[in-house]
């Protein structure tokens, strides 16, 4: 089977890589090993929020001073703006309606209560230009009743350690005690799928309405499935009302997945989920075909081929016990030879790891035994030279080499 | 010894691979609308802890388990969760006797053989009311169903009467594993395939014996017949893959499905020597095009809408693409893919009384994407969603097989093929 680009990953940058290419006419085949994770993803996308564990508050100017193996510096610094203009109106056309701006982060709550810097945050969400001017004062929290994603107790603590006044509030509907009748499944997918009618949220609203006394800002767990539910429940409360991520399987998570996967869709892409790729085919410095499991004796031929398949958690990069590898096509990888540099002791601290990846030149066009591939990209997380947890440049990593490579491919960077 | 150890790591149906994300039950159409199921990773990976320390530990809501395979396909640690929770079923099961009802409904061909002889008897009586009020109350058959209506001739025998002779002419041959519905019910679909194996070149072939693949009884706990009936069908596709140099082909996801994954992983048939000669004929025909072997021409005045839906085995197997791909080659043929969602019949399941509603309301975001989606009509490789879809929508539902056939412009694909 014939394509114009094959992708070899569903998430967050496969997903954009190929919306840009089907938006361009192209025939594009995503091949997705299940889902991504964009699943664990709290609703925020993040450019650059950490450099040497100091915030950092202009994204664009502190990404000029990365060194030479970070990913957007291959791209090319002076890129970075336009990249992440584009990036957001992708996000926007997909129905993924986002705040926010390069030119200066914002703050996101995490769902331990911790105040990270993000360039974009969803729609609806808890979100903080500037941590001295807090939008208010007294906070309720909304706690649903049996809920297993929230841990109200962290979340409140560091609500009030940013200076809010916090006062915990424990509710529930009839909609969501019948949900309690399985015991290990309270979770805020299972929310999201049945606070959807009218009535649930009007049953939820009657209780936010009647609990929240003198609050002047109401937050709740983030488990409404989709915008529109959002601005009901919106509409339906006599006080700001904003949500905050839960521990994944995160609802705006999925939901941003679902949304760019439709739109890719729509724009008459393949997206093959539950399929991955196994081996390529290489004739001389050109990839022309990749089989994967599924398919079997069907090879995925293509022009262009894109090496989305992510870091470690995705199996895009296989660490054993004596070695780090790209495990599809036997790439070249960024990472330390010896084993006891990978890791650091403490878990919190920077680990080496995190900052392995495919080895590229600098149009992200991967290498083979120090061979430049020239018609694979590598995008997003399997890159080395990073690190989304540090540096906070994850997401911003992922949109935007997705759009960088898909430019090199159309030729017209 | 680093080596060594890292095999040992791997474990039946990748079980230790579980990282505990719950993304499986994120996609569970059945968690989604009841709360009396635990969800895939409780019923599977994390369930399979307990069993395995005492098998007093099993479930018995297990059982409102689809086997859509959805959980499956959306882990991201490829561990067969599905896999997990049928063996679980399978052992919980042993020693006892399925129902009337289930052996009833899962005996597909022994229903069929018997309804054929009495076809239209059977046709008027089993969709009269008093008919489904008994089977409702007393098999527990819920009444809403319609039982799909039987044909007054077999596949087999039309095929044998009509097609049979013509067959060794052709240049290239397939052996067809038709399945029960093709054979009781829908013998057009049969047809159809001839019809387009022919145009291109191919004579049509029975395999030597064909049972029920046995997915019915599989899902009802008839393991021991599914083995028996399996063990035949693998007889006849090897005679015909490894001796008549014949592959399989077949036109229902769910029949391929059974006979390539679920023998191996269910029934411990081993079946790696024919696994690869088992084709859903929507991949073989692609697969001929895109090698050039052969050319489809289609008729120049065909224009339809049609909405492609991704039956959960299909997702499974992960072949969805050449179906689509084949139907795009029509010219006239507007088809717009649907997002992949469980129309919640799975076989037999929404058939019982006490799955009907969960069956409607896993289905209720299909209905509703294929009636935005303003079509005439739906196109799927599996039987048993076409019913599900027929009786929600209101719309006629086509396999990819017969659309093709439909649109196929035959004395031009013929002649395209320089056949005769």
């Amino acid at each position: 089977m014939r394509m114009d680009t094959v992708i070899m990953g569903g998430g967050l940058s496969g997903l954009t890589c190929g919306i840009a290419l089907a938006k361009r006419g192209q025939r594009v085949t995503i091949v997705a090993s299940g889902l991504s994770t964009l699943q664990f993803n709290c609703g925020s996308m993040e450019l650059l929020g950490c450099i040497d564990g100091k915030a950092v508050t202009s994204p664009l100017e502190a990404i000029a001073t990365l060194p030479q193996g970070h990913p957007y510096s291959k791209i090319g610094t002076d890129r970075i703006a336009t990249l992440a203009e584009q990036a957001k109106s992708l996000l926007d056309d997909a129905g993924v309606i986002m705040e926010g701006n390069a030119a200066a982060n914002h703050w996101r709550i995490t769902p331990m209560g911790i105040a990270k810097p993000a360039w974009l945050t969803l729609f609806g969400h808890l979100h903080i230009d500037d941590l001295n001017q807090l939008p208010a004062r007294r906070v309720a929290l909304m706690c649903v009743r049996g809920f297993f994603d929230q841990p109200n107790g962290m979340l409140a603590n560091g609500l009030k350690e940013l200076g809010f006044e916090v006062e915990k509030i424990e509710f529930t509907t009839d909609d969501i005690t019948a949900l309690r009748r399985s015991p290990s499944e309270m979770r805020a997918s299972s929310l999201s799928k049945h606070l959807v009618s009218n009535h649930a949220l009007l049953r939820v609203a009657d209780q936010i309405n009647s609990l929240t006394g003198d609050a002047e800002l109401v937050l709740m767990p983030s488990v409404l499935a989709d915008e529109e539910a959002v601005r009901t429940l919106q509409s339906m409360v006599n006080k700001p009302l904003r949500m905050i991520a839960t521990l994944p399987p995160s609802v705006p998570g999925a939901r941003i997945q679902t949304l760019l996967r439709h739109y890719f869709r729509m724009l008459g892409g393949n997206y093959l989920m539950g399929d991955s790729a196994v081996s390529g085919t290489f004739d001389g410095d050109l990839l022309t075909a990749i089989t994967t499991a599924k398919l079997g004796d069907m090879p995925l031929k293509a022009d262009n081929f894109v090496l989305a398949t992510g870091s470690f958690i995705s199996r895009g990069l296989i660490a054993d016990y004596e070695r780090v590898y790209e495990p599809v096509l036997g790439l070249d990888v960024d990472a330390d030879a010896e084993r006891e540099q990978w890791t650091r002791f403490g878990v919190l601290e920077q680990q080496a790891y995190m900052g392995y990846g495919v080895a590229t030149d600098n149009n992200l066009r991967c290498l083979k035994q120090g061979k430049t591939i020239s018609n694979l990209h590598a995008i997003g997380s399997v890159l080395s030279g990073h690190d989304a947890i540090k540096m906070g440049d994850g997401t911003g990593v992922s949109l935007l080499t997705a759009l960088a490579a898909a430019q090199d491919i159309l030729g017209n960077k | 010894m680093a080596e060594r150890m890292q095999l040992c790591n791997i474990s039946v149906n990748n079980f230790e691979q579980c990282t505990k994300c719950s993304i499986c039950t994120t996609v569970c159409p059945v968690a989604a609308v009841t709360t009396d199921y635990p969800g895939p990773k409780q019923a599977g990976p994390d369930g399979e802890r307990y069993r395995l320390k005492d098998p007093a530990y099993y479930d018995k809501m297990l059982k409102l388990c689809l086997n859509c395979k959805r959980c499956e396909v959306a882990c991201p640690s490829d561990v067969h969760i599905a896999d997990i929770i049928q063996r679980a079923r399978m052992s919980a099961s042993e020693g006892k006797r399925a129902s009337l009802r289930d052996t009833m409904l899962a005996n597909t061909d022994l229903l069929g053989t018997m309804a054929n002889l009495v076809a239209p008897v059977a046709n008027a009586t089993l969709g009269l009311k008093p008919t489904k009020l008994v089977m409702d109350s007393i098999m527990a058959i819920d009444k809403h169903r319609t039982f799909p209506a039987y044909s007054r001739q077999k596949f087999t025998t039309w095929f044998k009467r009509n097609a049979a002779k013509e067959q060794d002419a052709y240049a290239h041959h397939v052996s067809y594993f038709h399945g029960c519905y093709v054979n009781y019910n829908f013998p057009k679909l049969g047809q159809d395939l001839v019809k387009l194996m022919n145009a291109i070149g191919y004579g049509v072939h029975l395999l030597d014996k064909e049972q029920c693949c046995g997915v019915a009884l599989i899902a009802n706990g008839l393991y021991k017949q599914a083995r028996r009936q399996g063990q035949t069908n693998i007889t006849s596709i090897r005679k015909s893959v490894n001796d008549d140099h014949r592959q399989v082909i077949t036109t229902s996801s769910s029949c391929t499905f059974n006979l390539r994954d679920e023998y191996p992983a269910m029934l411990d048939i081993d079946n790696k020597d024919v696994r690869d000669g088992i084709s859903l004929a929507t991949r073989f025909i692609y697969n001929l095009v895109d090698d050039g072997k052969v050319k489809l021409v289609f008729k120049q005045d065909y224009k339809r809408r049609l909405a492609y839906h991704t039956a959960c085995h299909m997702q499974r197997m992960g072949w969805q693409l050449f179906s689509i791909e084949l139907l795009r080659m029509i010219p006239g043929l507007d088809l717009v893919e649907l997002e992949q969602n469980c129309c919640g019949i799975s076989g037999t399941y929404g058939f019982k009384k006490e799955n009907y509603e969960r069956s409607q309301a896993i289905g209720s975001i299909l209905f509703k994407d294929i009636a935005d989606a303003q079509v005439e009509a739906v196109t799927t490789d599996c039987e048993t969603c076409k019913w599900q879809i027929e009786m929600s929508t209101g719309l006629p539902v086509e396999n990819p097989i017969s659309v093709l056939a439909d649109a196929l412009d035959v004395e031009a694909t013929r002649q395209a093929n320089n056949i005769n």
